[in-house]
């Protein structure tokens, strides 16, 4: 058992160096939920029975600075309608709480925040079907305030391959390349959670400013393929990039890992898709639950992750992505967004000091962003907007 | 400092408009004369002085579309394969312009939403790429700004009810892009069968946010129920009268008496299709609309690079002088003018403004959904 003084000392550190979460699905939690009538899950008040996130426990959890997701499914057409549709939500969330949130697109922007004692409010893309295919709707979204685009979700886009997904390009497409090459001089984060390991190191050998992967964790610890492999975390001291940790059970421990893919075959064996939360569906899976208790995954199986990318990326490019309400099932002791000071302290106990915790909560992803902005400012005085299309370079 | 620099220089006729009243209205009448102005000149140069103190805002121009395939342009030394760029938008005077961001008819969903962003893209690169001709305003202050630093104003829009993709959501961030102006046709809550429920709302969230209807090429009845359930003045970017010319878009006399006692704007199109071959039928519509609708609710609309032929004598955005000297010689008196070409523009801008930031303490943003409205 952890001693009081360690979460004390984590609380306070938090109240200097908050956490930068990388990865945050409240949006898509309220479109599923209420289809966006913010008055029936009012996040100023605790919301426990239906959200991970509210503004009480993002207080609690020491969080000063939120990346929200605007993810749209990648499997039904019409993304780019709907991606404005989660845009204007943030919009909405962030106009309703003044006190607690500040709209956020800059470095700049998430420093003063801290120093007002407000939560940064910034938006991440996710997904390359957000853009469909067009440089032009890219620069909309970083217009309307998206500040980085996950290349792929789950699905292949035609010019970038997904981690869960059959090898479509062989990693980025000339056209994918542009894609990055463009969100460069906007000033747009390029997120490699999400995206095949073929992808990560295309992306790397492409870009001119520093990556960031909003919610993976280390592949030599759980191998998933949502996890980052050693060599690319190798690669980010050069690149300069980020990679934030995520707590989702079933990427991070090696039990949770065996026992969906048992979960998953189970659901096939019965005629279900794995995904599938009908009634029907749901009974065959808790059946299955009750013979095959979920394996716990807990604080220690996240800080054995950042232990290891630590040592292989080193201490200056990590950062945390919990993907709250983006996941059914979270790690004990990181039940929702209240949750981050547990981890710290778990760290404090592991020897880390308050500079290397610093850097992990706050100002690595700080960094990131105003190194984004820095490249983009020369990439946009030495050249125009791209207008290239997918059908010019991939033919 | 640039700013300030230009609006030293700005308008070097705005100071020469005092004397002309006094010596030039008789000037056509007196026959056989000797000057060596012949008259046409001399009401040219009238007009000149009169667009020199109020610019044209002018209420459609289809220059985004029509940059949309031209690879190499530049439209601050002139452009030929376009009827607008910056040399001929001066000469004309035109001081504001609404740039339409209408789509081909047939798109809808994801390629209409996409469309439009797209777009926005092209107007945010062209204006930014021409700073000292062009700047993007969102609000009659900022036009008015532009226009005091020797800037042509481009407001965004008309945008096409499709671009929605029946989500006031995408309405929000449409005019957190920019975008002013949205007309209510082509979608299936403002169809033939005028303004649905869901309609309703749309424009109410219009209202709120300070997207200003436009009205023109939406059936009869839903003109008539938005100038009824607006809060705000409405345009119709692109209409004429149709007691002259028989057009779908122009506006019989009972709405255009409507949209005059509900002080909307009436923009009238410089084309041959809607007005007529010749600028004296351009001048025929204006007359017809100031006399049915009022002097405050008639509006210029160039219609430029929206694939339409122009009359004869007004092919080109640089042409604007000529209508109005037209305007001069049928007698219209220079504080009508001043309306028609700026104030009233100017006007219906700052009613959206306040009506939104009225809207805005009453109001929140409106989470109705077309199934549930219209279901």
């Amino acid at each position: 058992m952890r001693g009081v003084s360690s979460l004390e000392e984590a609380r306070e550190l938090l109240r200097e160096f908050p956490v930068v979460d990388g990865h945050n699905d409240l949006p898509w939690a309220l479109r599923q939920q209420v289809r966006y009538d913010l008055d029936a899950r009012d996040i100023a008040c605790r919301q426990n029975a239906h959200l991970h996130t509210d503004i009480p426990r993002l207080r609690e959890g020491g969080v000063g600075a939120q990346y929200w997701s605007v993810y749209v499914r990648s499997d039904l057409p019409d993304a780019v309608p709907a991606t404005l549709e989660q845009i204007d939500c943030v919009r909405q969330l962030i106009a309703r709480h003044p006190a607690d949130l500040r709209p956020a697109l800059t470095a700049a922007d998430m420093e003063a925040a801290r120093a007002e004692g407000r939560i940064a409010s910034l938006m991440g893309a996710e997904g390359g079907h957000s853009i469909a295919n067009s440089l032009a709707t890219l620069r909309g979204l970083y217009a309307l305030g998206v500040r980085y685009l996950t290349l792929t979700h789950n699905h292949n886009v035609a010019w970038a391959d997904s981690a869960t997904d059959e090898p479509g390009v062989g990693g980025l497409s000339a056209f994918g390349r542009e894609v990055v090459r463009e969100m460069n001089r906007e000033g747009m984060l390029v997120d490699l959670s999400h995206v095949a390991a073929t992808t990560m190191r295309d992306a790397l050998d492409t870009t001119a400013a520093p990556v960031i992967f909003s919610h993976s964790s280390a592949r030599a610890v759980c191998d998933h393929p949502r996890n980052i492999p050693d060599d690319v975390l190798e690669r980010l001291p050069a690149n300069g990039g980020v990679a934030m940790v995520t707590f989702v059970p079933k990427f991070v421990l090696q039990a949770a890992v065996d026992w969906t893919a048992r979960a998953d075959e189970n659901m096939h064996a019965h005629g279900f898709h794995h995904l599938d939360t009908t009634p029907e569906a749901m009974k065959v899976h808790r059946a299955f639950e009750e013979g095959n208790p979920r394996p716990p995954a807990t604080v220690s199986t996240v800080a054995d992750h950042l232990d290891h990318m630590r040592e292989v990326a080193g201490i200056d490019h990590l950062g945390i992505g919990g993907d709250y309400d983006g996941t059914a099932f979270t790690p004990d002791g990181l039940n929702d967004v209240s949750g981050y000071p547990n981890l710290i302290a778990e760290l404090l106990d592991r020897g880390w000091s308050r500079a290397d915790l610093a850097k992990l909560t706050w100002r690595n992803a700080v960094r990131v962003l105003g190194a984004a902005e820095d490249v983009a400012r020369g990439l946009r005085a030495a050249r125009g907007p791209s207008n290239a299309t997918i059908e010019s370079l991939d033919g | 400092m640039a700013d300030l620099q230009d609006e030293l220089h700005a308008d070097p006729e705005a100071g020469a408009l005092g004397d002309l009243p006094e010596s030039l209205p008789e000037l056509p009448a007196t026959g056989p004369r000797t000057s060596v102005l012949d008259p046409d000149t001399a009401w040219l140069e009238r007009a000149r002085a009169v667009l020199a103190a109020h610019p044209v805002a002018d209420g459609y121009c289809g220059l985004p579309w029509a940059l949309r395939h031209l690879p190499w342009f530049d439209l601050e030394l002139g452009e030929s394969a376009v009827g607008t760029d910056i040399p001929r938008l001066r000469e004309g005077h035109v001081g504001a312009q609404f740039w339409s961001l209408r789509l081909p008819e047939g798109l809808h969903g994801d390629r209409a939403v996409g469309a439009t962003l797209e777009q926005l893209d092209l107007v945010r690169t062209v204006v930014r790429t021409h700073p000292e001709g062009l700047r993007l305003a969102r609000t009659a202050g900022e036009t008015a700004d532009a226009r005091n630093c020797g800037r042509i104003a481009v407001l965004l829009g008309p945008a096409s009810a499709a671009a929605l993709g029946d989500s006031l959501g995408i309405l929000r961030s449409l005019h957190m892009l920019g975008v002013r102006v949205l007309t209510l046709s082509g979608a299936s809550w403002a169809s033939e069968a005028g303004l649905t429920r869901f309609g309703e709302e749309v424009l109410r969230e219009m209202n709120r946010l300070g997207v200003i209807p436009d009205l023109s090429g939406a059936c009869d009845e839903t003109v008539r129920r938005a100038v009824a359930a607006s809060k705000a003045p409405v345009l119709c970017t692109r209409s004429a009268a149709r007691a002259l010319r028989p057009h779908p878009a122009n506006l019989p006399d009972d709405l255009l008496a409507e949209l005059g006692a509900a002080k909307g704007l009436c923009m009238v199109p410089l084309t041959a299709e809607q007005t007529g071959p010749t600028v004296r039928d351009v001048a025929d519509h204006l007359d017809h609309v100031r006399e049915v609708a009022g002097p405050e609710s008639v509006g210029l609309s160039g219609t430029y690079d929206s694939g339409t032929a122009h009359p004869q004598e007004l092919p080109d955005a640089s042409r604007y002088p000529h209508l109005i000297a037209e305007l001069l010689r049928r007698g219209w008196p220079e504080p009508d003018l001043a309306l028609l070409t700026w104030a009233n523009a100017q006007r219906v801008l700052r009613g959206a403004d306040f009506t939104a930031k009225a809207a805005q303490l009453r109001r929140r943003p409106s989470t109705a959904r077309i199934a549930e409205l219209d279901g």
